[in-house]
């Protein structure tokens, strides 16, 4: 994934060789997360996502210098449904997390309620609770996202 | 006393016995039940925390489709998207599965993808804009 992601950079300013292709590591990439983790995250991201229409994805890994731009750049990938898709970029080592909303979605999900659910994420985060302040932040954001009244689930 | 003593009759208690019973075996059991105690509770790999630095490949992933079963828009190989498929629904056979950890590196296929998503970037992207969104550190 990382080669790929290189390959379409835009951004000129982040240098190259800021992630670098671990072919070395041969685990899984699930290894980093216990299957109970791995569940919660799932139902997490999948259970807002139905309840708001929105589409909601998670990205965690490196976000190279620029953070900002390098989220952009990887949420303009992220999907067919751009406007109505909303991506949270964690990147643990550097302790920055990103919240990037499409035109559409960011209507029904403000700034300020990103940088709250941001809030309550980076709390959870200083305590060391990297799963549990993924979850709580998606359920503050799809709460403030509400359900739209058209929505069909299940 | 110990060799002529024979069932059922009274015996002094000698002092190698009194302090096996009441020192040796209840120090034995604390022992065992300290042992069982802590030697499973020792964390087996060592649990990541946030903040510490960032050794693994980086993961993407998706909610699942709505109307359930096969994978979503974007974890369809040659889709030019790259974003993972959820847990539930790790694997994407074929060939540039962008799925599979060990198939980053290699290959034509991405160069293809890559150029292809390059297409398909801009015009879809510009109808998402402007972008919202928040930032925060910890």
């Amino acid at each position: 994934m990382t080669r790929v992601l290189e390959g379409t950079s835009h951004d000129t300013a982040t240098s190259d060789g800021t992630m670098a292709t671990r072919t070395d590591e041969a685990e899984a990439p699930d290894s980093l997360f216990s299957y109970r983790e791995l569940l919660r995250l799932d139902e997490a991201l999948t259970m807002s996502s139905r309840e708001t229409g929105l589409r909601f994805t998670l990205y965690i890994g490196d976000l190279g210098q620029q953070t900002r731009a390098r989220a952009e750049e990887l949420f303009e990938r992220s999907g067919h449904d751009l406007p109505e898709s909303v991506l949270l970029a964690i990147s643990p080592g550097q302790r920055v997390v990103e919240v990037v909303t499409g035109a559409a979605a960011a209507r029904r999900l403000p700034d300020r309620a990103c940088a709250l659910a941001v809030l309550s994420m980076t709390n959870a985060f200083a305590s060391g609770d990297l799963v549990g302040g993924i979850v709580n932040g998606l359920r503050q954001l799809s709460d403030q996202a509400g359900h739209p009244r058209g929505l069909r689930t299940h | 006393m110990r060799a002529g003593a024979t069932a059922g009759r009274l015996r002094g208690v000698t002092v190698v016995e009194t302090i096996l019973v009441y020192a040796v075996a209840p120090l034995a059991l604390v022992a065992v039940l300290a042992l069982l105690t802590l030697v499973p509770g020792r964390p087996k790999r060592l649990r990541y925390k946030p903040g510490q630095p960032w050794e693994h490949e980086p993961v993407w992933y998706e909610p699942h489709p709505v109307g359930g079963g096969g994978h979503g828009p974007a974890g369809v190989p040659g889709d030019g998207t790259t974003a993972l498929g959820s847990s539930m629904y790790p694997e994407q056979h074929g060939p540039g599965a962008p799925g599979q950890s060990g198939a980053y590196g290699e290959g034509d296929s991405h160069g293809a993808t890559s150029v292809r998503a390059l297409a398909a970037g801009p015009s879809a992207a510009a109808a998402a804009r402007p972008f919202g969104g928040a930032r925060g550190t910890w």
